[in-house]
């Protein structure tokens, strides 16, 4: 028999970070069964159907979203990345939930900057959020200011 | 103040700037922050409060850094619990305003006795949610417990609570509501929930009887 399910959108923060949809739900998986067990875990069926342009889409069965949505939250980690999952709406469609995503793009105004001896990568975006990932390969530190912050330095 | 995340440490103790922190609470739906250390633009959206963090072993060491410039000029004086002793004789100093890490005290540390004291004095003890967010298996489960049996004391003696995310990260902030399904899971009712949040100002401003002059 085929159960009535539930659709969660979440955004990921911070902005710019595209994890894969399989790393996404094995965060989501562990969140889930770390929190509430297996067997709620089994019940709920927790899947991620979308994942891109900063949100998330997670499918639940009906009268779980609630738990599902609080295991959300403890997510901090996806793929050894730090990440918030940050709960945006709740519906029985995924159709009604792609309106409700709003692409944040970084501005064009991009740039370098120095702090502590290392060298960020600026990412500016709505609101005077700038996001400074520091540059290398890999395991890159990440600073989160305001345009303010950054001109005082 | 209606909500206030009691506990954000900003950079350089964190990743965050104090500005971007109060920007990201604003759209989490906070009124105000108290921030431990932090330093940057005064100019933030919601109002900012200062904390001060005190770690001491003994009452007396309490009252002597209470005594110090820095702790004067705070808005909220945070003592970091300690055993049964200790938490008792914290909840009675008059410039304490909230006793933290109560998670990481031992089971019971904050007795019937403090609580009776925290609910005449006003003091308050601070639910955090990093261990609830950060914390996996028997640590969770420990924290849980002990705010499950917290909340028993609030329940009976009507000491005020306050909610913090203790972040330092905007990646480690939560929403209100986020909180709310949170503090749900050792059986916190959305009231009580509110109540906590507002409960920082009430802490720092208390109610008095007016009194008539002249």
């Amino acid at each position: 028999m085929r159960m009535k399910q539930r659709y969660i959108l979440v955004q990921i923060h911070p902005y710019g970070v595209a994890p894969d949809q399989r790393e996404v739900y094995f965060a989501v998986a562990e969140a889930v069964t770390s929190l509430w067990g297996d067997v709620a875990a089994g019940l709920a069926q927790p899947a991620v159907v979308f994942c891109g342009g900063g949100y998330a889409v997670v499918r639940c069965r009906r009268g779980t979203e609630k738990d599902i949505a609080t295991a959300l939250t403890t997510i901090t980690t996806v793929a050894d990345e730090r990440v918030a999952l940050r709960t945006v709406a709740t519906s029985g469609t995924i159709r009604a939930l792609r309106r409700r995503m709003q692409s944040i793009q970084p501005l064009p105004e991009a740039g370098e900057v120095t702090i502590e001896g290392h060298q960020f990568m600026v990412h500016r975006y709505p609101r005077q959020k700038v996001d400074l990932v520091e540059k290398g390969i890999m395991h890159q530190k990440s600073l989160f200011f305001t345009e303010t912050d950054l001109e005082e330095r | 103040m209606m909500a206030t995340d009691a506990n954000v440490c900003p950079y350089p103790a964190g990743d965050s700037t104090l500005a971007r922190m109060a920007l990201e609470a604003a759209e989490l739906g906070f009124d105000s922050i108290v921030t431990i250390g932090g330093e940057g633009s005064q100019s933030c959206e919601i109002e900012v409060l200062r904390g001060i963090v005190i770690s001491a072993p003994s009452q007396k060491e309490i009252i002597r850094q209470v005594r110090k410039p820095a702790a004067r000029n705070a808005d909220v004086i945070f003592v970091n619990a300690g055993d049964i002793p200790f938490n008792r004789a914290a909840v009675s100093i008059r410039e304490v305003h909230v006793i933290r890490n109560i998670h990481a005290a031992r089971k019971n540390a904050f007795d019937h006795v403090a609580a009776r004291s925290a609910a005449e004095r006003g003091t308050a003890v601070d639910i955090s949610l990093l261990p609830i967010i950060q914390y996996r298996g028997i640590r969770r489960q420990r924290a849980l417990q002990q705010y499950a049996d917290l909340l028993t004391l609030k329940r009976r003696y009507d000491f005020p609570l306050t909610i913090s995310s203790g972040a330092r990260s905007i990646l480690e902030q939560r929403s209100v509501r986020e909180a709310q399904s949170l503090c749900a899971l050792f059986g916190m009712t959305g009231t009580e929930v509110r109540e906590a949040f507002s409960s920082v100002g009430r802490i720092i401003e208390p109610e008095h009887p007016v009194r008539v002059v002249g």
